[in-house]
């Protein structure tokens, strides 16, 4: 469930003064903090972890926190600790290179639907509309037996379901710039297509899509955990936390620790990522706070 | 209006034969072969041939869309491979349990968030406004299978408080009752905090309209001015929600189903994945995605019909 | 059965990693005064012909609505009982007599079972041209003989050792009315044209439960209950969160949780531990780079061990096991060949000259028990240098990877995490692994004219000795392929309400008919 940014234009950018006042934000700050431990978690996995994510020693299965174990073992003695933390790297291997992809293809086709014929324009947007009207996790499923699970699938995912709605965003602000008397003007003197929006559309456009991106993660994170949830993410043994999290169902009543250890983390990530970018959004533009 | 809803029709039946030209192609590249798992591995050359032929897999792939596209228009989705059934009848048969699903979510998520909302707007700034406003989206970012695995470890598991499996027995309401308190809570939650937030902005918006300030000026009781003038017009931006909503809610209704093992079209279509009953596949989706473009649209006409502001908005 | 039968029914093996229903309700439901049993089974019906029919679910429904000659018994040994048949002898090996009980009731206007009926229900699932997945049940039928309206005599082409075992007490053993199902057109699916047994078919909602009420027709003795309401619930990990909320009566639970109810069993319930006949293993594909080389494959069963793979899958609920016959059928094996020794492993490799290592594929089918193993082996694997990547499928991924007619998986496969179910009759577990089934079931193309040779024998030989030495035979050649490292037999964990006494097989296979009030 995401929270959708409106399609309505914004023509100025402020980027620097509405990152501080969205940090002035009590709630920003929460949100940082959150995101700022999940990254430093993710990075230095590696340094903050005793134990291999991976390594079994089944003797000492479904064990509770203790000293050794901070959050206890799972189901094949492995460190959960160890493997929620490792689970943030897989979750931001994910989100970053799916939004990055998504991003890029959303803006080419948002920038070609704004400037191409109207019946271009139409068409991609029918195309855009089709897509979104998918019930997500029906067409993942489907996807995910199509081409076999895997990391690459929940990216492919992900970008199929994000390009378009990055590209019908930038539509709408693109063929609200179109218009816009420094634009125009460009054109006039006999600027290219290309350079116009490189150099006009693009900058103008890129701060709400940041904003974006950054409301937009959860929404992926959730997507990985939700796949590896239905074992249609990550591989074994490779800890992610939507595939503890399916541990955790499995051996519910064995311990609760594997549920803790896979939930908690999804839960502290989209909080996170959710209050940064809505204090970020409001800062830089009070308007968007309405949601479409 | 005329123009808007025709034109809003239009965009709705194109989507609709997109999405079913995109679900043909996909049964075509799903690893497996259909006829195979229908008739099992002991299947002669001319068994396979002759089931090929009864279900026109040996056409030239246009004539098999074609007449994939003219069955669906006559409203026959095919035949469940597995069970011989008609997919239709299947479908129709799991759907009333997932709309029970998503409408008790939909409602209880509009009993609490909507008085949420309003009590948060009339208290702008409040404690209790900050609290509601930080609980709510953060209710928002938790998936919805979170929720469901919490809630099955606390509420069924540790406390036996709920029933843990199924939808209850046929017959037995207050049986079915209990069973659907948990999933619902998961699927709804989420949505509490999104109408608590869209409710509190939009009645913000309202209080300040020219006409509920000249009520005031009037002097009519609070009250009256909150209940009779401003929440009637601040809820209408929560009926276009309610429509993308249900589409949001099919998504978490397949994770109850699952996490719950309840009857429905997402647990359907689970299985029918995991068995490759494309036919299936094909229909439950088919049939989801355009109940979910029909609940748009008739949001989006409502909409637009009841007010002319929204209808120069929306697009 | 010596050869294949269909997809489906090998799933109706396989599947069952603790299927099964069964029932008895919480507190006894009497809601409308009636008795209702509970049952979890772990897939829907699709089809109640005999000779049609899917799977295991559907296996325990027609034996409460359908007669056999005999039906096995409900105990702790597999034995049969009579069921429709007055008398039944083996005259000799290829000769078997039978006379029915009078007045058993086909619903409807069928009137009374006949010799007729059993001839007709018998032949048709031998009848090449009637397609029966079953068929191999009753490979051997030459034909039955009407004696009169209610004796016959069944003439078999050789004799059939697992004729007691595994064909007439089962679903091939169980007779239909051939007025009606003719009347029906010659086959039926979910709608049964008429039943004769104890209980009733009074309702089936897809997906949601199968309501057996008694049948009023049924002359003989009468069963404790009176309505048998079996749900559909795959998962049985879920089956068990619904057993402990009250909401069935009798279930299979997870072999991984047999340990936890051992110690504590389920609330308002009873739970016990059954012996399973089923069979775990790691496969090789025998064609696949580098396991083509038969002492890569020495070195993996070396490299195994199958006890540390065993508990981390099941806690300790079950024991390693020395083929693929489970202890206490003829060919049972005491121990394996090659145990666990990794020094010889490397040496192995190094003889091999993949001293180095080198990376494979495993695949598995997405359970939780089935990846926990995935994951000890491709530990224990590592420690030798072989690298192993882990594939999970969904279940009509995996009943498909091996099956050539199903796409060109099959040539890719390398490792293998598999299971089968059995019936109890040694015959049941090495059918599959001839070289007729290559690209069918025997996934690890592994080819032996000799065991092809012996698994007919087998079946044909009557002497239990004999029979014990051939099969024995049978899996050393499987084990000396290199191809095959055995894991397990799991354990059946059986947890039912304590007002309940259930009617079970020794495996723990409900028998319906034989629950009773506690």
């Amino acid at each position: 469930m995401s929270v959708q940014i409106s399609d309505s234009a914004v023509s100025s950018s402020h980027g620097w003064t509405s990152v501080k006042r969205g940090f002035a934000d009590p709630l920003g700050r929460i949100g940082f903090g959150l995101v700022l431990l999940l990254l430093v978690a993710a990075i230095f996995a590696d340094v903050i972890t005793v134990y291999e994510p991976t390594k079994m020693l089944p003797r000492d299965r479904f064990q509770s926190p203790s000293y050794e174990h901070l959050l206890g073992t799972d189901q094949l003695g492995r460190d959960l600790f160890s493997r929620m933390i490792h689970g943030g790297r897989v979750a931001l291997m994910v989100a970053f290179p799916a939004i990055g992809i998504s991003l890029a293809l959303g803006i080419f086709f948002g920038l070609a639907s704004g400037y191409a014929p109207k019946w271009l324009d139409n068409t991609l947007l029918l195309l855009f509309d089709a897509i979104r009207s998918f019930p997500t996790v029906m067409l993942a499923l489907a996807l995910a037996t199509i081409i076999g699970p895997s990391l690459q699938t929940v990216i492919l995912v992900v970008i199929l379901f994000s390009a378009p709605a990055y590209a019908r965003i930038i539509r709408t602000q693109t063929l609200a710039l179109r218009s816009a008397e420094f634009v125009l003007a460009s054109v006039a003197t006999g600027a290219s297509i290309c350079r116009v929006l490189g150099v006009h559309v693009l900058p103008n456009i890129i701060g709400p899509i940041l904003i974006l991106v950054s409301m937009d993660l959860p929404v992926v994170i959730t997507t990985e955990a939700g796949m590896s949830f239905l074992g249609l993410g990550v591989r074994p043994p490779t800890p992610s936390w939507g595939s503890i999290l399916n541990d955790g169902y499995a051996f519910i009543r064995e311990s609760p620790w594997l549920a803790v250890a896979g939930g908690l983390p999804i839960i502290i990530a989209t909080i996170g990522f959710t209050f940064l970018g809505e204090s970020l959004r409001d800062a830089y533009d009070p308007k968007l706070g309405k949601v479409s | 209006m005329l123009f808007y809803a025709v034109n809003r029709l239009a965009l709705a039946i194109a989507i609709v034969v997109v999405v079913i030209a995109v679900l043909f192609c996909m049964v075509y590249v799903i690893p497996g072969d259909p006829v195979r798992i229908a008739l099992g591995p002991l299947a002669t050359p001319e068994m396979v041939a002759s089931f090929r032929a009864k279900m026109g897999l040996d056409q030239p792939l246009l004539v098999q869309f074609t007449r994939f596209f003219a069955s669906v228009l006559k409203g026959d989705l095919g035949t469940d491979i597995l069970s011989n059934r008609g997919v239709a009848t299947s479908v129709f048969e799991q759907m009333p349990y997932t709309l029970t699903l998503i409408v008790s979510s939909m409602l209880w998520a509009v009993a609490i968030g909507i008085p949420l909302g309003c009590y948060a707007a009339i208290h702008r700034g409040s404690l209790f406004d900050r609290i509601i406003g930080v609980l709510s989206v953060a209710v928002i970012a938790i998936p919805s299978f979170v929720i469901a695995v919490y809630a099955l470890l606390i509420f069924a598991v540790h406390l036996g408080w709920f029933p843990a499996i199924g939808a209850g027995r046929p017959g037995a309401p207050f049986n079915q009752l209990h069973h659907l308190v948990l999933p619902s809570l998961a699927v709804g939650l989420g949505w509490v905090g999104y109408l608590a937030r869209v409710v509190r902005a939009s009645m913000l918006e309202v209080m300040g309209e020219n006409y509920i300030r000249t009520a005031r000026a009037f002097g009519l009781p609070r009250r009256t001015i909150v209940y009779r003038y401003a929440l009637p017009i601040a809820v209408l931006p929560t009926i276009t929600l309610l429509g993308v909503g249900i589409g949001h809610m099919l998504s978490g209704a397949v994770f109850a189903e699952i996490v719950f093992a309840r009857p429905g079209v997402g647990k359907l279509v689970y299985d029918a994945i995991n068995a490759r009953n494309y036919p299936l596949v094909s229909g439950t989706v088919l049939i989801t995605t355009a109940f979910y473009v029909l609940a748009t649209l008739i949001a989006d006409l409502f909409v637009a019909g009841l007010d002319p502001r929204v209808r120069a908005n929306l697009r | 059965m010596s050869k294949q039968s269909g997809l489906t029914r090998r799933q109706t093996l396989a599947i069952g990693a603790a299927g099964f229903a069964a029932l008895v309700s919480p507190r006894i439901v009497f809601a409308q005064n009636a008795t209702i049993l509970r049952a979890r089974s772990y897939g829907d019906i699709q089809v109640l012909d005999p000779a049609y029919r899917k799977a295991a679910p559907e296996d325990d429904i027609m034996r409460s609505i359908f007669n056999g000659l005999v039906r096995r018994k409900s105990a702790d040994s597999w034995e049969w009982e009579l069921d429709a048949a007055e008398s039944i002898e083996q005259i000799d090996g290829k000769t078997i007599a039978f006379k029915l009980k009078p007045g058993i009731k086909f619903s409807g206007d069928f009137g009374e079972m006949t010799a007729e009926d059993v001839k007709f229900s018998y032949e048709r699932i031998a009848d090449p041209a009637k397609e029966s997945p079953y068929k191999d049940d009753w490979a051997v039928l030459d034909r039955v003989e009407v004696k009169d309206t209610l004796s016959g005599v069944i003439h078999l082409k050789e004799p059939f050792a697992p004729l007691w075992t595994s064909t007439l007490p089962t679903g091939s053993g169980l007779i239909v009315s051939k007025k009606a199902v003719e009347a029906a057109g010659g086959k039926f699916e979910t709608s049964v044209p008429a039943w004769s047994g104890r209980y009733m078919i009074k309702e089936w909602s897809p997906k949601q439960r199968t309501v057996l009420v008694r049948n009023p027709d049924w002359q003989g003795d009468k069963s404790d209950f009176d309505e048998i309401h079996i749900l559909p619930i795959e998962d049985e990990k879920t089956a068990e969160l619904g057993f402990e909320a009250g909401d069935i009566d009798f279930t299979w639970v997870s072999v991984s949780s047999i340990p936890r109810y051992l110690k504590e069993p389920p609330k308002g319930g009873k739970f016990v531990r059954k012996p399973s006949l089923a069979y775990v293993w790691l496969g090789m594909n025998v064609e696949s780079e580098p396991f083509k080389n038969p002492s890569v494959r020495r070195a993996v069963q070396h490299a195994i061990d199958a006890a540390a793979v065993v508990d981390a899958a099941y806690f300790g609920a079950a024991e390693p096991s020395t083929g693929i016959v489970a202890p206490g059928l003829v060919g049972h094996r005491d121990k394996v060949l090659y145990p666990y020794d990794p020094d010889k492993a490397k040496a192995l490799l190094k003889e091999a000259g993949v001293e180095s290592g080198f990376s494979c594929t495993l695949d598995i089918l997405n359970k939780a028990e089935r990846a926990s193993a995935a994951q000890a082996i491709q530990a224990q694997l590592a420690e030798v240098g072989i690298t192993v990547t882990i594939q999970q499928h969904d279940s009509g991924t995996f009943w498909s990877i091996g099956d050539e007619k199903a796409g060109e998986k099959w040539k890719t496969i390398q490792l293998l995490l598999n299971r089968f179910s059995m019936q109890p009759d040694p015959s049941w577990a090495t059918a599959w692994f001839t070289p007729d089934q290559i690209g069918v079931w025997n996934w690890e193309r592994w080819n032996s004219a000799e065991f092809g040779e012996l698994h007919k024998q087998g079946l044909v030989e009557l002497e239990p000795d004999k029979r014990d030495e051939i099969y024995k035979r049978m899996q050393d050649l499987m084990e000396e392929s290199g191809a095959y490292v055995f894991l397990t037999h799991e354990a059946v964990g059986v947890a039912y309400r304590d007002n309940v006494t259930p009617g079970l097989q020794p495996n723990g296979t409900p028998n319906f008919v034989d629950f009773k009030k506690a």
